[in-house]
C-alpha cells in the first residue's frame, strides 16, 4: 500500500476529515469507535475519497475536543484499543484508502504525564520540555489566539509557583522546542506510527513551535528548521509519508512553509476559502481572483490543502475588517455563531440549505488547485446545533438513517456523547445516508459522481491554473492544464442566469465537452464563445482538437 | 321718304332684336356664369377663413411682421386680406369666364392670358409673404446677436439684412411676374455687389479690431480680456 | 423596447456585463480630460467610504470627446483584470463609457443615463458635473444616502456660494420656481444631483424626447417633473462651490437651457402652478448653505451699458413682448445716470412675467424672445450688485427672500398676462 508511482500521492487525493467518535458506535456506549469507523469504510469507499484524516483520539481530558493529548501514544479508551486501529488502519490500506493522523507538536494536555512532573518542582528533569516563566510579561508581542476565553498567554502554576506559556487554551501547556529532548521525543512518537502503517500527519499548530522576545513568536525561522529536521528524517526512514501543515497565515507567510521541498509536503490555504464565501455572496468574483493572484508559486512536490470547513469554525482571521463585517453580516447575523473572530456553522447551514450554493462551493473546491478535504457529514447536508457550546455545534453524531439514534448508535439517545440533530429541516429522518442512497439525486449521489468526475483527470489535482477575465464579474472562469490536457471551468457565483463571452482564443478549433454528461458543446472560433448559465451553475470543459 | 326710314328703322330693330336675340342666351349664361361664380367664391372665401383660423395663420403673419406692416397701413388683419383677396379672384375668375362666353373674341384672348397669368401672379405672391417672413425674422435675429455681443450699430445691421433680403426677394417675385426682369436682375446684382463690396472694404480695413476679436473667439482660446468678468449666471 | 435602439450595441454589451447595480453614478463629458482624473478618484473614495458593500457604476456619457476623456474614466474601474491596483474594495466598481453624439448635448447624455439606470435597476442614481473640480468625497454620500436610505426621490445640492455666484439663479430661476411651483429649491438649475429609480424611469417614458432630443436644460426639467409629480425632493449640503469660468457670449445658451426651458414648461405644466399659491420649504439635510463674500471682480459699467443699448436697439422687439406700461418703466430707468440706475424688484418681476407670458403665446420666435431678455438681466445683475456690494451675508440672503416675495406677490398679474389676448 505504501507505494506508489511518484510518491506524490496526495496530489491526487481527495481527503474526508472525521472524528472516530463522531463517526459511528460499535459497542453500544454512546461514543462512536475504531471498530465502527472500520465498518463504515465500505460508504467511504462507494463515496470515493482516497484518505482519511482523523481527528485526535489519543487519551485526553477531552477539554479542547482531543487537541490537548495526555499519551502520545495510545487511543483514548472510549474508542477503542491500539489493536482496533491497526484493524481500520489495515482495512482501509485494503481498499486503497489512505490514513493520515494528527500530530499535536506544539502542546499537551496539562494532564499529560510530562507536565505533570515538569511542574511538580522547578528542579524536576523534566522541567525544561516546557516553557516557564517568574513573570507573564515575556513575549509581549504575542497575539492571543482563543480571544473568547483567553486573557493572557501565561497561566499561573500554583504547584511550583510560576508562569507557563500556552498559546491556545491554559489546560494545553507549549512544549519547549529548544530543549533537544523535546524534539527527540516527538520524533520518537512520530516514529511510532509511522512504523504501524500511517501514511501522513496534520501538523497541527506549527507556527508556534518557537519563542523569542521582541517577535510575534509565529513562524521563526527557529521553528522552520526544526521543521525541516523531521521532514529530512521522515524522507530517509519513511518515503512516501506526507507531512500537512496547519498554519493560519497569510499566503506569503504560507510559502516558508514548503521549504525548498524540504519541510511540508501539504499545508491548508485558509485566506481562499472565506474568499469563496465572500465571493458568493457578493456575487462578485473578485475576492477569489485577487487571493488566488497573491498566493505565491510553490515547488512542483508540494500542494496546497482546500477545504470549505472544518472542525472549527469558519476562521475570519486572514480577512481585512471590511471583509469580516461583511461576513459577520451576511453569514452569522446571530451573534451566537460568532467564535473567536470565525463562525462556526456547517456548510448547509451557512448557505440556508440551498443545494444549488452547495454543488457551486463543492464544484469550486473540486476544481481549484489543490487537494480538497471534505468535512464529514458535509456530503449529506447535515445541520449544526448552536446551543452546544464552542465549536461543537459541528461536530454531532454522523446521521445514517431516519431510525434509532439516526443508526450511528444502539445506546440509549441520552448517552451519546453529544445530541443528534433532529430539527424537521437538518434532522436526521429529513438527512442521512440511507435515505440520500435511495434518492436518484440526493446531494450524496452528487458529490460520488463530482468525485468521480475529479478522479477522471490529473489535471486538477497536478495542473497549473490560469484565470480568464470575462467582463461579466459574476463568472469566475479558469483554465487547468497538464501537459496536453486543457480543462475549461466555468463558475457562475450568482443567483440569477447570466450570459458570458469567453476569450477562448488560443483554442481555436477545439471541441468543448462536458465532463458531466459527456455531451458535445461548440467548436471554439474567432468569435468569443458565448455561454449562458443557470443560477449556481458550474461547467467542466475537457477541450479536444479533433 | 318716310317709307325708307321706316324700313331702314324696322331694319335696324329688326338687327337689334336679331342681335338681342343672339346674345341673349349667352348674356343669361353669363350671369347665370357670374352669380355662381359669386356664390363658389364666397363658399371658398369662408372655407379658407375657418382653415387659415385653425392653422393660426395669424401668429404666422404676425412673425413675418405682415400685420404690423397693414395695420400700419390701416387695412385689415392678414387672414381677412388673403380670404378676399382669394374671393375677388375667384369671382374675377367667373367674371371672366361668363364674359368669354359671351363671345367677344378680343376678349376671349385676354381672358386666357389672365388664366395663364394667375399661377405666376400666385407663385409671386407667396413668394413675396414668405420674403418678408424671412426677412423679418432674420433682421430681428441679427439685431438680437449684434445688441447681445456688443457689437455697435445694431439697428443698422439689422436694417441692413432686412434690406439685403428684400432685395433679392423682390427681384425674384418681379422676375417671376415677368415685369421688368433683367432690368431688375441687374439692378439687384448691381446693387447686391456694391453691398458686398462696401462690406468687405469695411470689415477689412474699417472693422479690423473687431474681425480679429471675431476670429479670437472662434478659434483660439484667450485669457480673459480685461472688460470680462468672473460672474457665472448659474 | 424604444431605449434598446437608443445606447449602442457596444454600451448595452458593457451593462449586460455589469448585470445589476445598486447605485449608478452618471457623469456626462465632453472634453473634460483635464479635470475628470480627480472627480473620479473623488467619486470612487466616495463609494469605497460610504458604499463599499453596494453594486457601483460609473456611467460616463460622452459627448463626442477628443483627448482621451472615456479612456481616461474607464482606466478607473476597479476589477481583479488588473491586479496592480493598489485600490482595497470589497467588490467590482465598474466605470463604462459610451460615445452617445459628436456633440456634446445634454438632453441625450442625461437620457443615456437614466436608460442605463433603468436598464440595471439601479435604486439611487446621480449625477455629477464634469466641471465640479471642487468636488469631495463628501458630496457623494450627501446625495446618495437621501435616495438610498431614506427614500426621497429628488436630491437637490445646496452649496457655499460666492453671493455674486449664480445670479441667474437667484434672481429669477429659484424665485420663479418658488413662487409658481410653491417649492423653494435654491439650486434650480442643478450641475449634480440625485434620483431614484422611481423618479427617473417616469421621466424617461413621459418626457417628450423626440420633440427636444439633444436640448439642453433637461435637468431642470426633471426637476420640475419631480415637483409637479408629487415626489419626494430633499436639498442636501454638498460644499463649497467655485464659480466656473464663463465669458460674456456664454449668457444666451444659458438663457436658452434655463430660462427657455422653464418657460416651456410653464406652458405644459399650467394646470398645476396656475392652482398653487405661496411656497413651501423642502426638507434639506446637512449644513445650512453660506454665502460667501470675497471679492470678485466684476465690470458693472459694461452690464448697465449693455442694458441701456439693448433697451434703445430693441424697442420694436419690446413692443411685442412688454406691456407698454413696463416697457415706459425701462425706457425711464435706461435714461438714468450710473449712480441713480436701479432696476427694481417689482419691475424686474413684471418683466419677467411678461416675457413668460409672451413666450407662450409666441408672439415672435421664441429664441428671440429668450435672447431679448439678455440685456435686461444683465441690468438687473447690475443693480443686485450694486445693492448688495458691501451687504454681509445675512443681508443679502434677506434680499433674495425679498425678491422671492416679490415674485409670490405679483404671481396674479402673471396669469392675467397669461390668460389675456388668447
Amino acid at each position: 500500500m505504501n507505494s506508489n508511482k511518484d510518491g506524490l500521492w496526495y496530489k491526487d487525493a481527495i481527503i474526508y476529515q472525521v472524528h472516530v467518535r463522531t463517526f459511528h458506535d460499535s459497542n453500544g456506549d454512546g461514543i462512536g469507535d475504531f471498530l465502527g469507523l472500520e465498518q463504515k469504510l465500505d460508504y467511504l469507499e462507494e463515496l470515493g475519497i482516497s484518505a482519511i484524516w482523523l481527528m485526535p483520539f489519543a487519551p485526553s481530558p477531552l477539554r479542547d475536543d482531543g487537541y490537548d493529548i495526555a499519551d502520545y501514544n495510545s487511543v483514548h479508551p472510549s474508542y477503542g484499543t491500539l489493536e482496533h486501529f491497526r484493524k481500520v488502519l489495515d482495512s482501509a490500506h485494503q481498499r486503497g484508502i489512505r490514513v493520515i493522523i494528527e500530530m499535536v507538536l506544539n502542546h499537551t494536555s496539562d494532564q499529560h504525564p510530562w507536565f505533570q512532573e515538569a511542574r511538580s518542582s522547578q528542579n524536576n528533569p523534566r522541567r525544561d520540555w516546557y516553557v516557564w516563566s517568574d513573570t507573564d510579561t515575556r513575549y509581549n508581542d504575542t497575539r492571543i489566539i482563543f480571544l473568547d476565553t483567553e486573557k493572557s498567554n501565561w497561566a499561573w502554576d500554583p504547584t511550583s509557583k510560576s508562569f507557563y506559556w500556552h498559546r491556545f487554551f491554559s489546560h494545553q501547556p507549549d512544549l519547549n522546542y529548544d530543549n533537544p529532548a523535546v524534539r527527540e521525543q516527538m520524533w520518537d512518537v512520530m516514529k511510532f506510527w509511522l512504523e504501524m502503517g500511517v501514511d501522513g500527519f496534520r501538523l497541527d499548530a506549527v507556527p508556534y513551535l518557537v519563542e523569542r522576545e521582541g517577535t510575534t513568536c509565529e513562524n521563526l525561522q527557529e521553528t522552520h528548521n526544526i521543521l525541516k529536521e523531521f521532514r529530512r528524517k521522515l524522507d530517509q526512514h519513511f518515503p512516501g509519508r506526507m507531512l500537512l501543515a496547519e498554519a493560519n497565515q497569510w499566503p506569503a507567510d504560507l510559502r516558508p512553509y514548503f521549504g525548498d521541498s524540504d519541510e511540508f509536503h501539504m499545508a491548508f490555504h485558509f485566506p481562499l476559502m472565506p474568499r469563496m464565501f465572500m465571493g458568493l455572496k457578493l456575487e462578485d468574483r473578485k475576492p477569489i481572483t485577487e487571493i488566488l493572484q497573491q498566493t505565491p508559486e510553490i515547488p512542483p512536490s508540494c500542494q496546497w490543502s482546500l477545504f470549505l470547513r472544518n472542525h472549527d469554525e469558519l476562521t475570519l482571521e486572514m480577512v481585512t475588517d471590511i471583509e469580516r463585517d461583511y461576513m459577520y453580516d451576511m453569514y452569522a447575523q446571530d451573534r451566537t455563531m460568532r467564535l473567536n473572530l470565525g463562525i462556526r456553522r456547517r456548510l448547509a447551514p451557512l448557505l440556508n440549505n440551498d443545494r444549488r450554493r452547495i454543488e457551486l462551493m463543492n464544484a469550486m473546491l473540486m476544481s481549484l488547485p489543490g487537494t480538497p478535504i471534505i468535512y464529514y457529514g458535509d456530503e449529506i447536508g447535515m445541520g449544526d446545533n448552536i446551543s452546544l457550546g464552542d465549536r461543537n455545534g459541528v461536530r454531532t453524531p454522523m446521521q445514517w438513517s431516519g431510525g434509532w439514534n439516526a443508526g450511528f448508535s444502539t445506546a440509549d439517545p441520552e448517552k451519546l456523547y453529544a445530541p443528534i440533530i433532529h430539527d424537521p429541516v437538518y434532522g436526521y429522518p429529513a438527512v442521512n445516508v440511507v435515505a440520500q442512497r435511495e434518492s436518484e439525486h440526493s446531494l450524496f449521489h452528487w458529490m460520488r459522481r463530482l468525485i468521480a468526475v475529479r478522479k477522471s483527470s490529473a489535471v486538477f489535482g497536478r495542473g497549473s491554473i490560469e484565470f480568464l477575465y470575462p467582463a461579466n464579474h459574476r463568472i469566475l472562469a479558469y483554465w487547468r492544464r497538464l501537459g496536453n490536457e486543457t480543462i475549461l471551468i466555468v463558475n457562475n457565483l450568482s443567483s440569477a442566469a447570466q450570459a458570458v463571452e469567453l476569450d477562448l482564443g488560443r483554442y481555436k478549433g477545439n471541441v468543448l465537452i462536458e465532463m458531466f454528461g459527456n455531451n458535445l458543446f461548440p467548436r471554439v472560433r474567432d468569435l468569443p464563445y458565448l455561454l449562458t448559465l443557470g443560477p449556481y451553475q458550474a461547467y467542466w470543459f475537457r477541450l479536444r482538437r479533433v | 321718304m318716310r317709307e325708307m326710314i321706316i324700313s331702314e328703322l324696322s331694319q335696324a330693330v329688326h338687327d337689334l332684336a336679331r342681335g338681342f336675340a343672339h346674345y341673349l342666351p349667352r348674356l343669361i349664361v353669363m350671369l347665370v356664369i357670374v352669380f355662381a361664380g359669386w356664390l363658389i367664391a364666397y363658399v371658398i372665401k369662408v372655407i379658407l377663413r375657418s382653415i387659415l383660423r385653425l392653422a393660426k395663420f395669424d401668429r404666422l403673419a404676425e412673425n413675418a411682421g405682415a400685420s404690423q406692416l397693414l395695420s400700419k397701413a390701416a387695412l385689415p388683419s392678414a387672414m381677412e386680406m388673403l380670404s378676399r383677396f382669394v374671393f375677388w379672384l375667384t369671382w374675377l375668375g367667373f367674371l371672366l369666364l361668363g364674359v368669354s362666353v359671351l363671345g367677344i373674341l378680343g376678349l376671349q384672348e385676354q381672358t386666357a392670358r389672365f388664366f395663364l397669368f394667375l399661377p405666376r401672379l400666385f407663385a409671386a405672391v407667396l413668394i413675396l409673404f414668405f420674403g418678408l417672413l424671412a426677412a423679418g425674422f432674420s433682421a430681428r435675429a441679427a439685431l438680437l446677436a449684434a445688441v447681445n455681443a456688443n457689437i455697435p450699430s445694431p439697428r443698422l445691421l439689422s436694417l441692413a439684412v432686412r434690406s439685403i433680403i428684400m432685395v433679392f426677394v423682390l427681384s425674384v417675385v418681379f422676375e417671376e411676374l415677368g415685369l421688368a426682369e433683367q432690368t431688375m436682375l441687374v439692378a439687384f446684382g448691381i446693387a447686391f455687389g456694391a453691398l458686398m463690396l462696401g462690406l468687405a472694404i469695411a470689415f477689412g480695413i474699417g472693422g479690423r479690431d473687431l474681425a480679429r476679436r471675431f476670429l479670437e473667439e472662434k478659434f483660439v482660446r484667450v485669457k480673459k480680456e480685461k472688460d470680462e468678468d468672473e460672474l457665472s449666471p448659474l | 423596447m424604444e431605449d434598446g435602439d437608443f445606447l449602442a450595441d457596444d454600451f448595452l454589451r458593457q451593462l449586460i456585463d455589469v448585470g445589476e447595480a445598486d447605485i449608478l453614478v452618471g457623469l456626462p463629458t465632453h472634453n473634460n480630460a483635464r479635470s475628470v482624473g480627480a472627480i473620479v478618484h473623488t467619486i470612487r473614495d466616495g463609494i469605497l467610504r460610504g458604499f463599499p458593500r453596494e453594486r457601483t457604476v460609473i456611467i460616463n456619457a460622452d459627448g463626442g470627446s477628443r483627448d482621451g476623456t472615456p479612456e481616461l474614466i474607464t482606466s478607473l474601474s476597479i476589477s481583479d483584470m488588473r491586479p496592480a491596483s493598489n485600490v482595497y474594495a470589497l467588490r467590482t466598481l465598474h466605470a463604462i463609457s459610451t460615445k452617445y453624439a459628436s456633440t456634446p448635448q445634454s438632453g441625450v447624455a442625461l437620457r443615456t443615463i437614466l436608460a442605463a439606470a433603468e436598464l440595471l435597476r439601479a435604486k439611487a442614481c446621480i449625477v455629477i458635473s464634469p466641471e465640479s473640480e471642487g468636488i469631495t468625497s463628501e458630496w457623494i454620500s450627501s446625495l446618495i444616502r437621501p435616495v438610498y436610505y431614506e427614500g426621497f426621490d429628488l436630491v437637490s445640492p445646496t452649496y457655499h456660494r460666492h453671493k455674486f455666484d449664480g445670479l441667474l439663479t437667484t434672481n429669477l430661476l429659484y424665485p420663479m420656481v418658488r413662487a409658481l411651483y410653491g417649492a423653494r429649491i435654491r439650486e434650480a438649475y442643478m450641475s449634480e444631483f440625485g434620483f431614484s429609480a422611481r423618479l427617473g424611469s417616469q421621466f424617461l417614458d413621459r418626457n417628450q424626447w423626440s420633440d427636444e432630443t439633444g436640448e439642453n436644460g433637461t435637468e431642470l426639467r426633471l426637476m420640475l417633473a419631480a415637483v409637479t409629480g408629487g415626489f419626494r425632493i430633499c436639498q442636501s449640503f454638498l460644499g463649497k462651490k467655485d464659480p466656473v469660468e464663463r465669458r460674456a457670449a456664454d449668457l444666451v445658451p444659458t438663457l436658452r437651457q434655463s430660462v427657455g426651458v422653464l418657460f416651456s414648461a410653464l406652458e405644459s405644466d399650467f394646470d398645476v402652478w396656475s392652482t398653487i399659491s405661496g411656497s413651501k420649504e423642502v426638507p434639506t439635510t446637512g449644513k445650512d448653505p453660506e454665502l460667501l463674500l470675497e471679492p470678485l471682480r466684476v465690470n458693472r459699467k459694461r452690464l448697465r451699458e449693455m442694458f441701456v443699448k439693448g433697451v434703445s436697439e430693441l424697442g420694436s422687439v419690446f413692443q411685442s413682448i412688454l406691456s407698454p406700461s413696463t416697457l415706459a418703466e425701462l425706457n425711464r430707468i435706461a435714461g438714468l445716470g450710473e449712480e441713480e440706475f436701479r432696476y427694481p424688484a417689482e419691475l424686474w418681476v413684471r418683466t419677467v412675467y411678461e416675457f413668460a407670458a409672451a413666450h407662450q403665446k409666441s408672439v415672435i420666435n421664441r429664441d428671440h424672445i429668450i435672447q431679448s431678455l439678455a440685456p435686461l438681466f444683465r441690468g438687473r445683475v447690475f443693480t443686485f450688485i450694486v445693492e448688495n456690494r458691501s451687504s454681509s451675508a445675512n443681508d443679502v440672503a434677506k434680499n433674495i427672500e425679498g425678491l422671492c416675495l416679490e415674485f409670490e406677490r405679483l404671481k396674479p398679474h402673471l396669469l392675467e398676462v397669461w390668460k389675456s389676448k388668447e
